[in-house]
């Protein structure tokens, strides 16, 4: 198996977390120009009755199954050096579906757009000046960033 | 077809007498002209033909809209409730209703711009839409429950939906039951859960996986960078409605320190201005502005505070009107000599507790009279306004607790609330409900330099609020300009803290209808300017009248305050108003005053009618026609 870096990390306090879903809809806005938890790589799951929320979004494995699952690995997807997270490249992707199938978790954190025929997955803002833009969008800090040195 | 931006796309109409469901392209209502919300709400009531009915007739329709910008980053996570509403008095009048939440957002991920509600089921049913599939269903179980028990019992079928439901008071056809959202988010005024109760419609739970594509998100995410900003200002806000705020500080803190669980707000909104709080034995709840004002006058202890809320939320009874209403026109009376605790005992029927000059706990009398109204029980459940018509007849000083209620009630059978100025006394008259929804831009422009930059004329603030004395000239304007910004701000739809951005008034550094045009163009893709967004409003507006016109027989005589606003001033009930009418209203000048006011929307100045003229300005031919061939264009 290859040597793959741990992997910064979305942390979501859920003492905190309002449940507002700014992080959804910013989320949604940057990454695929559109308003909806449904194109969202992170998804508030509400709790209106006990005030919990819950933030379901890649747990950003250390030994990422989707990534091994797939069958371009280092072309479709890859692992990002500098976060340790593992990314999706939208021009090679082609929506096999291997990695949804890997993912350990339930709900998948990894998920089709069945408009584009891609994967999509939290890949902490790859890129973005400032980092993951629900970070530096929510009203609570109810998202922080754990680096990978930290976790 | 061209890819539809901001708008989700369709209306959904579903007819409860025979079943039928219909989707219709939300283009066929004219987005464009009338955005969305209450702009969208008034198109369509118009194409249903403004129907001549009561509020419980099975033909009254109730609309729920939301706008191109629900669903977006900022204080636009809502949506409006239209139709004929029975707490209007004396007729039942078309109004609106403004509802926050998750419900807005999560209806247009389904794909829905509206929901259109016709007929009568014949027994209790839910509507479920589930993105396109859209069913009515069995109730019968639901039918009974609180309001957050319905919806955590429907939540186990529907996981994820977000639901709008009915308490018992609005099945049991209280003029003052609401449809509620969660645990606190409220179509409040206007009276609509005894709407949907009358039509056997229990809740309507609603999953949305769909999403809403915008035209220029480049645009979109610069613009929301101004919305960061500027939320950051209002923190003081969140602040102060995080706890009973008209309390002393010692109930305050007691919910600080104690009870205070988290902020609470509608979806995608940075500013979450409620607060979610916990009493062991009471319950969970959310709460903000309106919810606290039980505080101080009838109880400072945090526990009786907390029950009155939860308790009218769990039976879906519109807290303003339960703590301005009855309580409030009670407790005067007796303060007034009016009533005397005997007879608020005996022949009202309400344990009189300590404020009412009787023994009582608080408790009792809030179980009590919020299970009446809860219970359909006339006629505390009609709403203030018929309650007292109905003891107007039965004792001794019925009249003059009639000239009280009055007082209590500005017009329409609304409790007083900001009547902050002329500007705000007039809107009150043109209105059909209480304009609360606009009150804050009535005040906000209190700056020389904001009043200036929107071509409006110096007026006083609410902190100026002698109306004996205060400017009638230009006041006409003042009306005007925020009628059409309210109407503009409830189609975005805006929430009302939107027009207490600080940069919009204080003095203007943003420009609020370029800003809005922006955002709305960048959304949705139109080209939208400040000048077409304000004629948006002053289309939404002139439909409104036209409906009024038509359906209400609306004339300038209609369009005024309850008489003890003519005669003296009045007093404002502790918590449940702000603002204070100093001095009587002085009748020749309002008078006047609304003459200007017609010239100036264009109206006919002798009924008060819009003119041909403005309506073909609006784009409104078709409505014009419509009133000629009733005889009711000037």
């Amino acid at each position: 198996m290859r040597d793959v870096p741990k992997s910064a990390l979305l942390f979501h306090d859920p003492k905190v977390c309002a449940g507002c879903g700014v992080c959804e809809v910013m989320c949604s806005l940057y990454h695929e120009g559109v308003l909806g938890p449904a194109l969202a790589r992170s998804h508030i799951v509400r709790h209106p009755f006990t005030g919990e929320h819950s933030h379901i979004t890649c747990q950003q494995c250390s030994s990422p199954s989707c990534y091994f699952a797939c069958p371009l690995k280092d072309k479709a997807m890859h692992i990002d050096q500098t976060t340790g997270t593992a990314y999706v490249d939208e021009d090679d992707c082609t929506g096999c579906g291997m990695c949804v199938g890997a993912c350990p978790f339930d709900p998948q954190r990894i998920k089709i757009n069945v408009d584009k025929n891609v994967a999509f997955k939290c890949d902490l803002c790859k890129g973005r000046e400032g980092g993951p833009i629900c970070v530096e969008y929510c009203p609570f800090q109810a998202l922080k960033i754990v680096s990978k040195d930290e976790r | 077809m061209a890819k539809s931006y901001g708008w989700a796309g369709k209306v959904l109409q579903v007819d409860l007498t025979n079943g039928t469901i219909n989707k219709v392209p939300t283009a066929n209502y004219g987005p464009e002209e009338f955005i969305g919300g209450v702009g969208l709400n008034t198109k369509i009531f118009w194409d249903l033909g403004c129907p001549q009915i009561g509020a419980f007739d099975s033909g009254n329709p109730l609309i729920i809209s939301v706008g191109p910008l629900t669903g977006m980053y900022g204080p636009f996570g809502r949506g409006e409730v239209c139709g004929i509403s029975p707490q209007c008095y004396p007729d039942e009048l078309f109004t609106y209703s403004g509802f926050g939440g998750m419900f807005p957002a999560e209806m247009k991920y389904a794909g829905y711009d509206s929901i259109v509600i016709l007929g009568k089921a014949d027994k209790p049913v839910y509507l479920s839409i589930h993105d396109e599939n859209v069913e009515t269903k069995d109730a019968a179980d639901l039918w009974g429950l609180e309001a957050f028990e319905a919806q955590k019992v429907l939540m186990n079928d529907e996981p994820e939906a977000s639901i709008l439901v009915i308490g018992p008071a609005g099945e049991n056809l209280s003029r003052i039951a609401v449809i509620l959202n969660e645990t606190k988010f409220a179509a409040g005024q206007g009276g609509f859960g005894g709407v949907m109760g009358s039509k056997n419609l229990k809740a309507i739970a609603v999953r949305g996986t769909g999403v809403v594509a915008v035209a220029k998100p480049d645009k979109v995410m610069e613009l929301t960078r101004t919305i960061i900003e500027e939320n950051r200002k209002m923190n003081w806000l969140r602040l102060m409605f995080r706890t009973p705020y008209t309390a002393p500080q010692e109930t305050k803190d007691i919910f600080a320190r104690k009870y205070f669980r988290k902020q609470y707000g509608c979806y995608g909104c940075p500013l979450q201005c409620h607060s979610i709080h916990y009493i062991p034995g009471i319950g969970l709840c959310g709460a903000s502005c309106a919810n606290w004002l039980w505080a101080p006058i009838f109880s400072t202890d945090p526990k009786e505070v907390w029950e009155a809320n939860v308790l009218s939320q769990r039976l879906g009874i519109n807290t303003f009107e339960v703590m301005g209403g009855i309580p409030a026109l009670l407790a005067l009376s007796l303060e007034a000599g009016i009533l005397t605790r005997k007879e608020i005992e005996e022949d009202i029927g309400l344990p009189a507790p300590k404020w009412l000059g009787g023994t009582a706990t608080n408790h009792e009398f809030l179980t009590v009279l919020l299970h009446k109204i809860a219970n359909g029980e006339s006629p505390y459940a009609e709403g203030t306004a018929r309650f007292t018509e109905y003891f107007r007849k039965k004792l001794v000083s019925g009249e003059k607790l009639m000239d009280l209620y009055k007082e209590l009630h500005t017009a329409h059978g609304y409790a007083f609330h900001h009547v902050d100025n002329l500007g705000s006394a007039l809107h009150w008259a043109t209105d059909t409900r209480d304009p609360i929804d606009s009150c804050h831009d009535y005040k906000n422009p209190s700056v020389p330099e904001a009043n200036e930059h929107f071509g409006l004329p110096p007026y006083d603030n609410y902190q100026i609020v002698d109306l004996s004395k205060t400017v009638y000239q230009g006041a006409e304007r003042v009306a005007a300009w925020v009628e059409d910004n309210q109407c503009i701000k409830n189609s975005l739809p805006a929430c009302e803290f939107w027009s207490m951005i600080p940069s919009f008034y204080n003095p203007p550094q943003i420009d609020l209808r370029i800003f809005e045009s922006s955002l709305l163009s960048a959304v949705t893709g139109l080209d939208m300017d400040a000048d077409k967004l304000a004629k948006a409003g002053e289309r939404i507006w002139n439909l409104r009248r036209a409906i009024m016109v038509k359906r209400e027989n609306r004339t300038r005589e209609d369009d005024t305050l309850n008489e003890p606003y003519f005669k003296k001033a009045i007093k404002c009930y502790g918590g449940t108003a702000t603002g204070l009418v100093n001095g009587p209203i002085d009748k020749a000048k309002f008078e006047a005053l609304k003459d200007r006011y017609y010239e100036l929307r264009g109206w006919d100045v002798n009924t008060g009618w819009p003119t041909r003229p403005k309506f073909e300005e609006l784009g409104l031919k078709d409505v014009a026609d419509e009133l000629a061939s009733i005889g009711k264009l000037p």
